[in-house]
């Protein structure tokens, strides 16, 4: 049956697992976004030699699983002489992943800004960049908000696939459990409950985030 | 220029040499050729497709001109000889003395009517935040709405937030104003409180182009009419003139269709 014991008894190691989840998550969330606003402002751009290269990474990325492209970083690189070690292959990994989808979903948000907006900040002198600074990407953010808080519950849980690299975060400190104690079941539930965890309280803090927003949006 | 404007200096504010416009295959402007003198109001009329809010967008090159030439004071406005960086600092130096109003108003809806007004002059000309909310408030005040400061747009009605797309394009000090269609997208009750902002406007020596379908208006407060028909200037002349003793057909018929 269920042995609550082992569980109480372990529980430090799933602690320490869980953190190292939630610093992959946090990491990846931040790269992620930073990846995702340069491609979507690079495909939206007339430039073909920003245009492509963006428009390639994004298909790139979308195109293959994830697990591959992390096999790729963390076994194939140091082949030609990059070895960015387990955590930062993890990180870079998930960030250049979710930084697609990212990329995607801004895009769409500020595509969705009418186009008068950037007329009237054009005609009173400003720039492309200052336009998109202070009028359209502030206007694009109400929109982008909930899918973006929705790619990143999805990353907290494909934070697991590091695990295979040998990042001991959650789903590794589970299976390293099982192999000291044969109790996969207790081990693997208790992972599942800090993820759930971990993703409710994400998803908490994203419906704030949202209702802040839509009453800034009503306003409006 | 007319009887009303007698103190009007004659040296030109805008020349347009030729100007055409097509998209793709379709040639909206077929050769304009006008001149605005310095605080005249020119009305544009003409119907819809003749090319007027093409002119207009022209001059602040939001739509870029296919050929011709315009002037503003003497400078070349579609200066295609320069590079694309020296280019895009021209335009934003010759669109902070073009000031223009659109017929949905365009405000920004995450900014308060003060911030809106703000922006630009603060961001582009760097005026100090202090001074640029004192002449914020000021034209508030002039085009009566100070007491909406603090509001954000979506609380205003249309002819508020029209308004206040003026005081902002004002804000930029501008030489010549852009009047594209203001009131088209207003409630008929609405419409006076931006007219008789824009006629003030034009008393205090404001150059104004104005694309509008209110011929009231334009009798009362134009220094001059052109009808636009086909991508060209059908007919130029004063308003009395032109409402009264139409020269071309197209005029005539035009305007039998709008007095209607």
């Amino acid at each position: 049956m269920f042995d609550w014991n082992i569980i109480i008894h372990y529980f430090p190691f799933f602690v320490t697992g869980a953190l190292l989840t939630l610093k992959i998550s946090i990491l990846s969330l931040l790269f992620g976004l930073i990846f995702g606003l340069i491609a979507a402002l690079c495909k939206l751009s007339i430039n073909p030699l920003l245009r492509w290269p963006a428009v390639f990474y994004v298909w790139l990325i979308r195109s293959t699983p994830l697990l591959v492209q992390l096999f790729i970083i963390y076994f194939g690189l140091p082949q030609i002489g990059i070895d960015l070690g387990p955590f930062f292959s993890g990180v870079l990994g998930l960030a250049l992943n979710v930084g697609a989808y990212n990329a995607e979903t801004i895009r769409g948000g500020i595509i969705s800004v009418p186009y008068g907006q950037t007329e009237a900040a054009r005609s009173l002198g400003m720039n492309g960049a200052l336009a998109m600074r202070r009028i359209i990407l502030p206007q694009a953010l109400r929109i982008i908000i909930p899918p973006l808080g929705n790619n990143f519950v999805i990353l907290i849980k494909d934070t697991s696939l590091v695990s295979t690299i040998t990042v001991v975060e959650l789903t590794l400190t589970a299976q390293r459990l099982i192999g000291s104690t044969y109790k996969p079941f207790e081990m693997y539930v208790m992972a599942a409950v800090l993820y759930a965890v971990l993703t409710s309280s994400a998803s908490l803090l994203l419906t704030w985030v949202e209702k802040r927003t839509r009453t800034e949006a009503r306003r409006s | 220029m007319t009887s009303h404007s007698p103190d009007r200096t004659q040296s030109t504010m805008l020349h347009i040499n030729n100007l055409q416009k097509s998209f793709g295959e379709l040639a909206v402007l077929n050769g304009v050729n006008l001149e605005v003198a310095q605080q005249e109001v020119l009305v544009i009329i003409g119907p819809s497709g003749s090319g007027k809010s093409t002119l207009l967008r022209c001059v602040n090159h939001l739509e870029p001109p296919t050929g011709g030439e315009i002037y503003l004071e003497g400078v070349l406005i579609n200066d295609t000889t320069k590079s694309r960086r020296a280019f895009e600092s021209h335009l934003n130096r010759i669109r902070c003395e073009v000031g223009m109003v659109f017929q949905q108003f365009n405000l920004f809806p995450h900014m308060t009517v003060l911030e809106n007004i703000m922006e630009a002059p603060i961001q582009v000309l760097g005026v100090r935040r202090e001074e640029a909310r004192q002449a914020a408030i000021s034209l508030l005040d002039r085009v009566g709405l100070a007491d909406k400061m603090d509001n954000y747009p979506c609380m205003l009605s249309g002819g508020q937030q029209q308004r206040v797309a003026i005081a902002r394009a004002l804000a930029m000090k501008p030489k010549v104003m852009l009047f594209d269609e203001v009131t088209s997208a207003l409630d008929p009750e609405l419409v006076g409180d931006v007219l008789r902002v824009m006629e003030g406007l034009a008393r205090d020596g404001m150059t104004m182009l104005v694309v509008t379908h209110e011929m009231g208006f334009a009798e009362k407060v134009g220094d001059r009419v052109i009808f636009m028909a086909d991508g060209l200037v059908v007919e130029d002349a004063p308003p009395q003139e032109i409402f009264s003793a139409p020269k071309e057909a197209r005029t005539r018929q035009f305007l039998a269709e709008v007095l209607k």
